[in-house]
């Protein structure tokens, strides 16, 4: 009861709880998510093969290098249904009904609130293809594990889900004043959509405003890159750094967007 | 689609003033479209958006230009930049979402109201896909011109012919599009969530419509199976009028008339069928 | 008020101004509007002043629109003033302080905060967690707050399934759960029956009375008011108008009473005039409008002068008054 931490933590396992409670109430039908999920595979796989007929390669990767890069991107769209959509589409109708005001009066982080709240089984199905096909196309690649190759994996996928959050959460931050932003999150999804391969696939021109603009090459290629034990140090670094700005950049946002709220709703 | 033509005249109520049909329906089309345009207008924000988030084929593009695997095909930067700045504008004005908006109509309880009126509550959702489509053109028109901008070595004009070809055929992909929608639509009066469909739906439509990539790419056994379903027509088989490409033209637009007719049938069927049970639940 | 205690409510000189964009209808107005825009400010509260001692109810009147939301939400911190100064409970509501927003509430009788597909119960656990309350002490207090508002079983139900009175029930339950010093409630009772309302009434004296809480409370419903709060403030236009006793509201409101006459035989309409206004005569049935100052002389005077048969003293209904003041929209 004392300490914030964990008070924030066993928030944290009721609220979860409360959103599985509420997944099985309106029985979701998780089948259909695993059909889904496996034709998406399919597809995908179909696609990325077009590239690779005759011995040619994409980018400079190997096919199954080019496979991990799917399985981030693939595990990222699950972690997408799972946790971000789901949260962050709350905070529009929050706004739309003004039971914002409630959150706000919550004696708990505001932004910790509207990120957390709910969580979908939906994702789970590509949540587990995403992870199955980084495993699978890693050992095809001729990868060994180690506990260092292990750890940097899960530091950049860790990086590159607070920078896929950070992107989210600024989109929806922006429905506290018009409403109607919120399709602006299908326009960021389909740009996106460009970290199924690695970067080094594109043309140069687009692939310095993948990195500098819309930093989708810290989303998918460079967790990749770590899996497959080719990540320097200082890419390390920066992708921390960005993920870390990301953050910080969502957070200064909503701070500045609840002032405006808060000095300006009736 | 065809019954609902005909609901005035089978309301059974006695008519004021007899109407030619014609004439009866180009007032309703007319009032329909004016205040479905008014309606989309307010909206035209989101329309905008909608819009940008079409932007798979340039993405698609961009890994296409710097991949061998385009020459090796026989299609240069040029013709790929042609294909899919056509198959962005085609998927631009073949979009239908019959089945979100008939769903939440049907949650919501506006169903009841709209089926007491003589006229078949599609005829309503076309208006408003069309008015969307005209508030989209200049969003459209607007991107294209910038393409030409960033890409100016791949401009070129469409004869005629192939314009005017392009153009029926986007027309007839939109209507097909829609009667996919719709039939998936009437599955509402049997289940209420049917909004799981759209995402499975959303599938082969992203790979097999030619999308992502031109057919002639697919290997030829996947590119025969992909022909035997409706996706390659509503945006390969378009596009590929438009960019100029090498095409079967009497054979698409044999397979689209082919597939809009028999799901003009399926959705009569389904929808009668859906009617009659909706009535039995005295919903 | 004497202020044997520091309050626990103060506005001093509150004030909120809007600044509202000012757009001509039409694409021309848009135009316009993009190129250059124009403002007007709106004073929804102007400089409002008011003490509340811990404890006290207080009834918050005025009509739609006139800035009882807006003080509210300036209040709870919702909204920063424009001007002038609020403390609640000690802190500067707008900062909105964990340790601030652990002491107060707000029930909106138009919004819910529960989970619309799952029982109360399970908001509550979260709500409890939220607020660090332990386990036994939550249930202890579910339980005792479930008793006190009259519910069962329907904490266990998904809240789609219940009727507007339980749910509004399970949301004072909630806004509670962390037994708040200070409760603000917006038209708490709003669409519920008259059984629910007389419920949620009682429970709010009920709570009142055993925690000693502050209750700040709006309401249409005039008999939450004359039953809860011996104390009202109205406000109107932004203005604080009237804060006292709903006694005294009535008092300035309508300085009259009515007093209404049957008589034995019918009397001259010009020799009543002398007693004060007349309402309405008829046939033998006479309605006076009396000041108050000069009520008893008057009636005394009535008795002996008149054949009267019933004599009846009456205050307008304080509903009508204020519904009379919101028509018209001015203060005499």
């Amino acid at each position: 009861m004392g300490n914030p931490l964990g008070r924030y933590l066993l928030t944290l396992r009721r609220l979860w709880g409360t959103a599985l409670a509420m997944q099985l109430e309106y029985q979701a039908n998780l089948l259909l998510e695993v059909v889904a999920a496996i034709a998406n595979l399919i597809g995908s796989l179909l696609l990325l093969s077009l590239f690779y007929g005759g011995g040619r390669a994409l980018g400079g990767w190997s096919w199954p290098q080019a496979l991990v890069v799917l399985g981030v991107y693939t595990l990222l769209e699950g972690i997408t249904s799972t946790w971000l959509r789901p949260n962050l589409s709350t905070i529009v109708g929050h706004v739309q009904q003004g039971t914002l005001d409630f959150v706000l009066l919550k004696p708990i982080d505001s932004q910790f609130w509207l990120s957390t709240t709910r969580l979908s089984l939906m994702g789970l199905p590509e949540i587990a293809t995403g992870l199955g096909l980084m495993i699978w196309a890693a050992a095809k690649a001729g990868i060994r594990t180690t506990p260092w190759l292990l750890c940097q994996t899960l530091l950049m996928l860790l990086a590159s889900g607070l920078l896929l959050y950070s992107l989210w959460f600024l989109v929806a931050t922006t429905s506290i004043w018009f409403v109607k932003t919120w399709n602006a999150i299908e326009v960021l999804r389909a740009a996106l959509s460009a970290g199924r391969y690695p970067i080094s696939a594109y043309p140069a021109a687009v692939r310095t405003l993948f990195t500098m603009v819309l930093p989708v090459a810290f989303l998918t290629t460079v967790p990749a890159e770590a899996m497959l034990g080719r990540l320097t140090l200082p890419w390390l670094l920066l992708s921390l750094m960005v993920a870390c700005l990301g953050l910080a950049l969502s957070r200064a946002f909503w701070q500045f967007a609840l002032r405006f709220y808060t000095s300006a709703s009736s | 689609m065809r019954s609902s033509a005909k609901g005035s005249r089978a309301d059974g109520s006695p008519r004021v003033r007899p109407l030619r049909p014609l004439q009866h329906g180009f007032r309703v089309a007319r009032a329909l479209l004016a205040s479905q345009y008014a309606l989309m207008l307010e909206f035209r924000a989101e329309v905008l958006l909608w819009a940008l988030a079409g932007l798979v084929p340039f993405v698609m593009l961009a890994v296409w230009i710097e991949s061998p695997a385009g020459a090796a095909l026989g299609m240069g930067p040029t013709q790929l930049a042609r294909y899919f700045l056509a198959a962005f504008v085609v998927r631009q004005f073949t979009v239908a979402w019959v089945m979100v908006v008939f769903e939440e109509d049907a949650l919501q309880g506006r169903l009841s109201p709209m089926l007491l009126q003589p006229l078949h509550p599609f005829w309503r959702y076309l208006a408003s896909h069309v008015a969307e489509q005209a508030i989209r053109l200049p969003f459209v028109a607007l991107i294209a011109a910038l393409f030409f901008l960033v890409l100016p070595w791949a401009f070129w004009l469409p004869t005629p012919q192939r314009a005017l070809l392009a153009l029926a055929a986007t027309i007839l992909a939109f209507l097909l599009n829609f009667l996919i929608q719709c039939s998936m639509a009437c599955l509402c009066f049997w289940s209420d969530r049917v909004n799981a469909l759209e995402r499975l739906i959303f599938i082969p439509m992203l790979f097999l419509s030619g999308m992502a990539a031109p057919l002639e790419a697919f290997p030829p056994a996947l590119r025969r199976l992909a022909e035997w379903t409706p996706f390659p027509l509503l945006v390969h088989f378009p596009a590929q009028l438009l960019a100029g490409g090498e095409m079967n033209i009497a054979a698409g637009f044999t397979a689209l008339a082919v597939w809009i007719a028999g799901l003009l049938l399926l959705v009569t069927l389904l929808w009668r069928a859906g009617v009659k049970r909706y009535g039995a639940m005295g919903a | 008020m004497a202020p044997s205690t520091s309050p626990i409510i103060l506005a001093e000189g509150l004030s909120k101004t809007y600044r509202v964009a000012a757009k001509d209808p039409g694409l021309a107005g848009t135009l316009r509007h993009f190129v250059q825009r124009r403002y007007n400010d709106v004073a929804a509260v102007r400089d409002v002043s008011f003490q509340i001692q811990p404890g006290e109810m207080v009834g918050f009147l005025g009509p739609n629109g006139a800035g009882k939301t807006t003080t509210l939400k300036m209040l709870t911190g919702l909204i920063h003033p424009s001007a002038g100064k609020a403390l609640v409970a000690g802190y500067t509501p707008h900062r909105r302080q964990a340790n601030f927003l652990r002491r107060i509430t707000l029930v909106m009788g138009q919004k819910q905060q529960l989970l619309w597909d799952l029982p109360a119960l399970d908001s509550l656990r979260v709500n409890a967690a939220v607020y660090g309350i332990d386990d036994a002490e939550s249930h202890r207090r579910i339980h005792a707050l479930a008793e006190m508002l009259d519910m069962g079983n329907e904490l266990k139900r998904p809240l789609r399934k219940l009727s507007l009175g339980q749910r509004m029930k399970a949301e004072l339950l909630a806004a509670l759960l962390h037994r708040p010093e200070v409760l603000f409630l917006d038209e708490p009772t709003l669409g519920l029956d008259v059984n629910a309302q007389a419920r949620v009434r009682s429970f709010l004296a009920d709570y009142n009375q055993r925690f000693g809480a502050t209750v700040l409370l709006t309401s249409h419903y005039m008999a939450d008011i004359t039953a809860l709060c011996p104390r009202v403030l109205l406000i109107h236009e932004g203005r604080l108008f009237h804060d006292g006793s709903l006694e005294a509201l009535t008092q300035r409101l309508a300085p009259c009473r009515e007093v209404r006459l049957e008589l034995a035989e019918p009397w001259p309409l010009d020799s009543l005039r002398a007693y004060g206004e007349v309402e309405s005569c008829e046939g033998m049935v006479v309605r006076l409008l009396i000041r108050r100052d000069a009520l008893t002389a008057a009636v005394s005077q009535l008795l002996a002068d008149l054949p009267v048969r019933d004599l009846e003293v009456r205050d307008p209904p304080i509903e009508e008054l204020i519904g009379r003041l919101f028509v018209q929209g001015t203060l005499s």
